[in-house]
């Protein structure tokens, strides 16, 4: 009785919706409309993109001759080995801060969050907002007494001095992130724990930790484009030379302006090589970052 | 192994402005299987959390044998064993398994945490995965059982230790009918012959009565009584008491006390009751007034000269027995009659059991007779 009540419900809703869709005329020309638009604006903004592209394919004499969004008439690797040869060093520096660096702000972050999320002593709410309010300081406020503070360690013009730099200041914002995924571990099974005879440093390693990947991979990747990306720090802290870092070797590769001309190949090899890597995360971890949250990481009810 | 004695215990939940539980003072023998009983929020968990070293309580001591675990003054710490160190076993009302291992290593890992040889935690793990069923889901995570089997798992897991002390909190919710009784056999076998000191939270009665040494009967964070469980069913030192002990709760009835031949009655308007001989002296104080009488519907029975006479309303049949439920004036009270066949009149004469009589003051809720 009941089904085939659904049944009769469903065709008369479909009929329902078969009479809403047909398409009246001044529809048809708003839809027409709307998908112009969103194409010119599509072209517009991929048009760019679309022409380093075709460019870092191109010999350096067609690229500066051709229409830069034509196709390469001769497909050529030319601008990517060399831009690959100049950027050799600073992408390998970048690569190391931005591991290293994400990973110490991580690690530091974690344990921040744990403390503050799970485990109650005085000032404890001093102490986060402290570290929010960390989170939006402008760096350019601090740059003279950071630069001197490194100078003083021996770390100027030294990748590690960068990494050093990095895990400190990513720690406020990876704290923040991290102790909302930590809030969400069950204070249950902290109490458990500790009933089991563990004091709150192996709760941390061996609860906490293992039940909130997810919630590290976010906030690792998460670090990681910031730090790619990240621009001031190693202008101010490295000087051009063996540390140079990756993004700053685009004005690195400014300085292919050789004795023919800008070499426009290289220079757009060079910028495809250096959005690789985020490329690459992004494709992986993508979908961690795009639902931001880690629901299902904590899997503990 | 160790008795447990709390003094003037007070848990405050906001620095001592209110108190979840109040001065309470309780004393659990050596090898007990002691209930906290009481409805939902009466403090039961707040005062295992206490026992457990979870929660720092307001003030009072809390010992187990001679040892000081917690001495609190006004909000002050003054000594804290922290409660990795006091060598309890818990289970929590939501389990709390470790999502990030499996069944096995749950059970385990108290004992890796106390380095115990392997061969041992293998031995320990898989006696007590056999006694609770669990054998097959070994090597399970936690997330592909159902909530019976994490049950049984956080019992296990508790089980598995040699602990001083046994904290459970309503570990038996999620079990279904059957299982329940098993599990609760199985537990209480398990806790006699390892004779360990046991707290055992529950809200409900009937695991209480079966289960317990000792019975501590909380409400609104005072303990209302304590004792074995038939001196609470019999002796209910209080309405309260007598109306949460017992299924089919307990009838009550507002009664004048009046005198009559020398003698007095209770006087509840559909019926009246001659006082028995031992209670007329503690109920001289009440004559011309009022008192609360409580019987139990399993204390009537059918009486062709009794002086109850009620109009039969509606008869649920238990199997072995039938719950009558009768209209006495506005009132409808319930009568378990164990009879065979149930009774076919409209009208039934019932008596009470005189000796099991409960009478209450109206104003302070106590009881009035031995
Ligand atoms: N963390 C807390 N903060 C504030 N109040 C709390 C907290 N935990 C419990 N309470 C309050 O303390 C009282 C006792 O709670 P408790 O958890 O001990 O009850 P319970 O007897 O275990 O109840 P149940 O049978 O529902 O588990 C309740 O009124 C509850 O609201
Ligand atoms: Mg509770």
């Amino acid at each position: 009785m009941q089904s085939n009540l659904t049944i009769e419900r469903s065709k008369e809703a479909q009929a329902a919706q078969t009479v809403r869709i047909k398409p009246k005329w001044h529809k048809v020309v708003l839809h027409i409309v709307y998908y112009v638009v969103l194409i010119v604006f599509l072209v517009f903004y991929m048009l760019p993109f679309w022409g380093a592209v075709v460019s870092s394919f191109k010999s350096n004499t067609e690229a500066t001759t051709s229409s830069p969004i034509a196709l390469p008439q001769e497909w050529s690797m030319e601008g990517y080995s060399g831009a690959l040869e100049k950027l050799k060093t600073p992408l390998l520096n970048s690569l190391v801060v931005t591991v290293f660096g994400a990973a110490g702000s991580v690690f530091l972050g974690s344990v921040c969050a744990y403390a503050l999320s799970k485990w109650k002593f005085r000032l404890n709410n001093v102490l986060f907002i402290a570290l929010v309010a960390a989170t939006y300081l402008p760096f350019q406020a601090i740059l003279i007494p950071l630069l001197k503070t490194v100078q003083s360690f021996g770390l100027y013009d030294n990748i590690w001095g960068v990494v050093m730099v990095h895990s400190i200041f990513g720690m406020p914002m990876c704290t923040t992130m991290m102790r909302g995924y930590y809030a969400e571990v069950p204070d249950a099974l902290i109490k458990q724990a500790m009933i089991d005879g563990n004091g709150m440093w192996q709760i941390y390693r061996k609860i906490v930790v293992p039940n909130t990947k997810l919630a590290t991979i976010t906030t690792f990747v998460f670090q990681c484009t910031s730090i790619w990306n990240e621009m001031l720090f190693a202008l101010v802290l490295t000087a051009q030379g063996e540390s140079a870092m990756a993004p700053l070797a685009t004005t690195v590769l400014q300085g292919f302006v050789g004795a023919t001309g800008v070499e426009i190949n290289q220079l757009m090899a060079g910028s495809m090589i250096l959005a690789l890597p985020m490329l690459v995360i992004y494709i992986f971890m993508g979908k961690y970052l795009i639902s931001g949250q880690m629901s299902g990481a904590v899997t503990a009810s | 192994m160790a008795a447990i004695t709390i003094k003037d215990m007070s848990v405050s939940y906001n620095k001592g402005k209110t108190f979840v539980l109040d001065r309470l003072n309780l004393s659990i023998k050596d090898g007990e299987f002691c209930v906290f009983l009481g409805p939902s929020g009466c403090g039961k968990s707040t005062a295992m959390y206490s026992i457990a070293g979870l929660l720092e309580p307001y003030a009072g001591q809390i010992y187990f044998g001679d040892t000081l675990m917690t001495e609190m003054d006004k909000g002050k710490k003054k000594t804290f064993i922290p409660p990795q160190e006091r060598n309890i076993a818990m289970v929590f009302q939501e389990y709390a398994l470790y999502p990030n291992m499996t069944v096995r290593e749950n059970m385990a890992f108290s004992l890796k945490t106390k380095k115990v040889p392997k061969e041992e935690i293998d031995r320990l793990v898989n006696e007590q995965a056999e006694k609770l069923e669990l054998t097959p889901l070994l090597d399970r995570r936690i997330a592909q059982l159902s909530g019976g089997q994490r049950q049984r798992v956080a019992l296990g897991r508790a089980l598995v230790r040699s602990p001083q002390v046994f904290l459970l909190d309503e570990p038996l919710g999620n079990l279904d009918a059957k299982l329940r009784d098993q599990v609760r056999y199985e537990l209480k076998k398990i806790q006699r012959e390892l004779n360990i000191t046991t707290v055992y939270v529950t809200h409900d009665q009937t695991e209480a009565m079966t289960m317990a040494d000792h019975i501590v009967l909380l409400n609104g964070g005072n303990i209302m009584q304590e004792g074995t469980p038939n001196e609470l069913y019999d002796h209910p030192a209080n309405e309260f008491v007598a109306g949460f002990l017992g299924t089919p709760q307990i009838n009550i009835f507002d009664c004048q006390v009046v005198e009559k031949d020398n003698g007095l009655v209770l006087d509840a308007g559909a019926f009246t009751l001659p006082v028995p001989a031992d209670t007329v002296a503690c109920l001289q104080p009440y004559v011309g007034g009022a008192v609360h009488l409580g019987i139990r519907p399993a204390d009537m029975d059918l009486d062709p000269n009794g002086p109850i006479t009620a109009h039969v309303d509606s008869i649920e049949p238990l199997g072995d027995a039938y719950l009558i439920y009768i209209s006495l004036g506005e009132k409808l009270v319930v009568f378990k009659y164990a009879g065979e066949k149930a009774p076919a009149e409209e009208e039934l004469h019932l008596s009470p059991n005189f000796a099991k009589l409960h009478l209450f003051d109206p104003a302070t809720e106590a009881r009035i007779n031995a």
